[in-house]
């Protein structure tokens, strides 16, 4: 009986080179799959070999977009929007060698940009936070927000957008964190270094300001 | 129902128009910062590669990358050239060189 084995027939080779010597494809390495964002991918390669050029292309593509995002994030104090602008992408540069090419360079540049969002809304949130833990009385208010949102969708957000700008900013950036952001409290409270309970408290009482805003915005149409 | 009302807020927020996009001088200060961070981690991509793969040259880099030095090509004009302090200080300043990011930023 002859038992012929492939190691008999051919020198002693790993696997991979075994498998070149009979011209069959390499299975075991995984074939090199084109990145979803080919060209962000190499313009991001670009600018990790340190060329100028390929940096002012990233500014010029996606600055607008960063600072889109950022300013609705702050509206209607926008003083420090520029700043946090310039942070995000300081931040995306020193981060450039993890961008995969999963997600696009904007994709990727606006999560950073939230980032650096959060951590303002958290500096900004600290004071109102330090008030309330300090407060006996921890109960939390009623969130019994029966308003009259019938009207259309673009009114709605208009007034949504209005009074916030009347909310006192502490707030306003509470409700954009904890709804816009999809932050639920325990997330917001372990960003603080605070107490859930208080950050329930800081929304329940920002939700009953814009109610009255709400109503009263209400009222001024009706007379 | 709040969270309702916020969620469609937030979505009819991040599709309107009315947020402005970043200003020149805002996006000079920024091309500035990082290229002065590229400088501190090493000598920045020597002109005339930049060119040979197809990037435009303002008319100083031009003259810079006919040098034969690599050290010299490898240094950031831009710091020494007015047109980057103009993008830097003033909004849509007049700059018009070709192949120049902060007079593209302003829009020339």
């Amino acid at each position: 009986m002859c038992s012929t084995h492939l190691s008999n027939v051919l020198p002693l080779m790993t696997p991979a080179a075994s498998l070149q010597h009979l011209k069959v494809p390499n299975l075991l390495k995984p074939p090199e799959l084109p990145k979803l964002h080919d060209v962000d991918f190499q313009l991001a390669g670009a600018i990790l070999a340190r060329d100028r050029k390929a940096t002012a292309r990233l500014v010029e593509m996606h600055a607008d977009a960063v600072h889109r995002y950022v300013w609705r994030r702050l509206h209607p104090r926008v003083e420090m929007v520029d700043d946090l602008v310039q942070e995000s992408f300081v931040a995306a540069w020193r981060a450039l060698k993890t961008y995969s090419g999963d997600a696009s360079l904007q994709t990727w540049l606006v999560s950073i940009a939230r980032f650096k969002v959060e951590d303002y809304y958290r500096r900004t949130l600290g004071g109102a936070l330090t008030r309330i833990e300090s407060e006996v009385d921890l109960s939390t208010i009623p969130d019994d927000l029966d308003l009259d949102v019938s009207f259309d969708e673009g009114r709605r957000c208009e007034r949504v957008s209005a009074v916030l700008a009347m909310l006192p900013y502490e707030y306003a950036v509470a409700l954009r964190w904890r709804y816009w952001e999809g932050r639920s409290a325990r997330e917001m409270a372990a960003f603080n270094g605070r107490t859930e309970k208080a950050v329930e408290r800081l929304l329940a009482r920002a939700r009953q300001q814009f109610k009255e805003q709400w109503l009263d915005a209400e009222r001024r149409i009706h007379v | 129902m709040f969270d309702d009302l916020w969620r469609r807020a937030a979505a009819a927020e991040d599709s309107s128009e009315d947020a402005p996009d970043s200003s020149s001088r805002l996006k000079s200060r920024i091309l500035s910062m990082l290229i002065s961070l590229e400088q501190d981690e090493g000598p920045l991509r020597i002109l005339r590669e930049s060119r040979d793969l197809g990037e435009k040259l303002c008319v100083f880099e031009h003259a810079v990358a006919m040098l034969p030095s690599d050290d010299l090509q490898s240094r950031n004009p831009c710091s020494v050239c007015h047109a980057r302090l103009l993008g830097e200080m003033v909004e849509k300043a007049p700059i018009f060189w070709p192949g120049c990011p902060y007079a593209k930023y302003c829009g020339h």
